[in-house]
């Protein structure tokens, strides 16, 4: 499988943010440990324009733009399990993570 | 009968009389829609209809105005697929003009079109939490407001339950070996602890008087109580005054006046023995008065600290040392070497010292220590003065009978 490639967009660091950012940490270095990932993280209240490039209409999203297909997911992002099914990627640990903010 | 509304009767059978049949017919998909447009479109929650990749298929006139976006501009927009845990999940919807709003989202499975879809239902829920936030706020400036303050708080409603403390009186509770603080947090029964204990509370004299203040009978009520810890006995003031405001209640505060109680005894034990330096002084210069030679003499005779100021000053320190080391021997209980004192004696007498010269001696070395000494030293110098200058006056008068009787021996017999 290519690097997995994901985006999330929070706006500013409410307890929702860095739920989403905990569960997201989690998921990749346990679930997604045997993957490539790459993790970014963007704070629409920082950087604006990002936001409305990719048509952010709320936070926290998270974007999966690669491997395909393409996802995007929106609300409550504090569930694991949820997220790997929604995401469609199966889990499978021991490997790196890159972190982005 | 027919109804051509979403519905649900169709026909009607046996229209005049008791067997009378409604048959009931599920609605076909296209209408159940029809249906389910005109409850969203009409639904004072923005709506969103997404597919299973989260590419919006409708929204309502509420969505556009809470996300201040036309509905045509998002249409076959990627929205996402709505995640909530549970059965709802708040989410910041974001505007074009960056600012944004916290809305309450739920998710319903539905067939939309024909397809399976999700119907989403965005509640703006902002002022709700802009509103908790500002009492959230607000309660927390409050609370920060009591811990800054020193004197420890408790604050009880109407039935004597704590409804709010302060930093300072857990920690007066944990210092004060108070292990579960429940006891003593919100939620407890004050009053029911004042009827029981006296520890932190006041005991159960301060019960009437909170009352009375809760009834309005009092604008306040105060009182001191003494709280034996292990670091000794400490004093407290309590002050109640009403809860002013819409609840009932009192604000108690709890303030620390063991140190002012302590200064306030010592300068009382201070000016006691001040007084009894004084009282003393008055004696010796009784004593001293009755003691004066004839006027002839006394004019002859000025006083020691005049006549020879060396002398006078070598005795104040020899009769200050002889003072520490009286105290000395008080506290060790040993007995002071009257040697010395008996030197001293035939040293002023050398000198033709009187007793008024003595007494002098005595109350300069007790001023010189009572500037310097705790109330309590200065009470044991005193005491060892009073019997020390004795002493050294009998040495005195000893040494100048020792002397007449040696002048008596020497003169001739004729005179």
């Amino acid at each position: 499988m290519s690097k997995i490639v994901l985006h999330l967009y929070i706006a500013g660091h409410t307890p929702r943010a860095e739920r989403a950012i905990n569960t997201l940490r989690q998921m990749l270095e346990h679930d997604l440990a045997g993957y490539e990932c790459e993790l970014t993280i963007i704070d629409v209240l920082a950087d604006p324009q990002q936001a409305e490039d990719q048509k952010i209409l709320a936070t926290p999203t998270l974007i999966k733009s690669s491997p395909p297909p393409y996802r995007r997911i929106i609300g409550d992002l504090s569930s694991v399990a949820d997220l790997l099914n929604v995401l469609n990627l199966p889990p499978k640990t021991g490997s790196s993570m890159i972190n982005k903010e | 009968m027919k109804r051509s509304n979403p519905g649900i009767i169709t026909r009607c059978v046996g229209k005049h009389g008791p067997t009378r049949r409604i048959i009931i017919e599920p609605p076909t998909r296209s209408t159940a829609e029809e249906n389910l447009r005109a409850i969203v479109s009409h639904d004072a929650d923005g709506a969103i209809i997404v597919d299973n990749s989260g590419v919006v298929r409708f929204l309502n006139s509420a969505a556009e105005r809470l996300l201040d976006r036309h509905g045509a501009e998002l249409h076959g927009q990627v929205f996402g697929f709505p995640l909530v845990v549970g059965e709802r999940a708040e989410v910041e919807v974001l505007r074009p003009n960056g600012e944004f709003a916290v809305a309450e989202m739920r998710v319903v499975s539905i067939v939309w079109e024909g397809q399976d879809a999700l119907l989403i239902t965005l509640r703006d829920v902002t002022f709700e939490r802009q509103a908790e936030t500002a009492l959230r706020e607000a309660e927390e400036f409050s609370i920060t407001i009591l811990n800054s303050l020193t004197n420890e708080i408790v604050v009880l409603d109407e039935q004597g339950k704590i409804v709010a403390v302060n930093e300072a009186w857990l920690r007066f509770g944990r210092e004060n070996g108070i292990t579960d603080l429940a006891a003593i947090s919100v939620g407890a029964d004050y009053f029911a602890a004042c009827a029981v204990d006296k520890t932190l509370t006041g005991g159960i004299d301060v019960l009437q008087g909170l009352r009375d203040v809760l009834a309005g009978n009092k604008e306040e009520f105060s009182c001191e109580y003494e709280l034996p810890t292990s670091a000794g006995t400490r004093w407290f003031a309590l002050r109640a005054v009403p809860l002013r405001g819409k609840r009932r209640g009192i604000v108690i505060s709890h303030t620390d006046i063991t140190e002012q109680r302590r200064a306030a005894q010592l300068a009382a034990e201070a000016e006691m023995l001040r007084e009894q330096v004084r009282q003393m002084e008055r004696e010796l210069t009784n004593v001293d008065a009755l003691s004066r030679p004839e006027d002839t003499a006394r004019s002859r005779l000025s006083s020691l600290r005049q006549r020879l100021p060396e002398v006078f000053e070598y005795a104040l320190h020899r009769y200050g040392s002889l003072l520490d080391e009286a105290l000395q021997s008080r506290i060790h209980r040993t007995q002071l070497p009257s040697r010395a004192l008996r030197e001293l004696g035939e040293f002023l007498g050398s000198g033709w010292a009187t007793p008024r010269d003595l007494i002098d001696i005595h109350l300069q070395a007790i001023r010189q220590r009572s500037a310097q000494s705790p109330p309590k030293k200065l009470q044991a110098y005193v005491e060892e003065g009073r019997l020390l200058l004795l002493e050294l006056m009998g040495h005195l008068a000893s040494f100048y009978r020792s002397l007449a009787i040696g002048e008596l021996a020497s003169r001739p017999p004729e005179q």
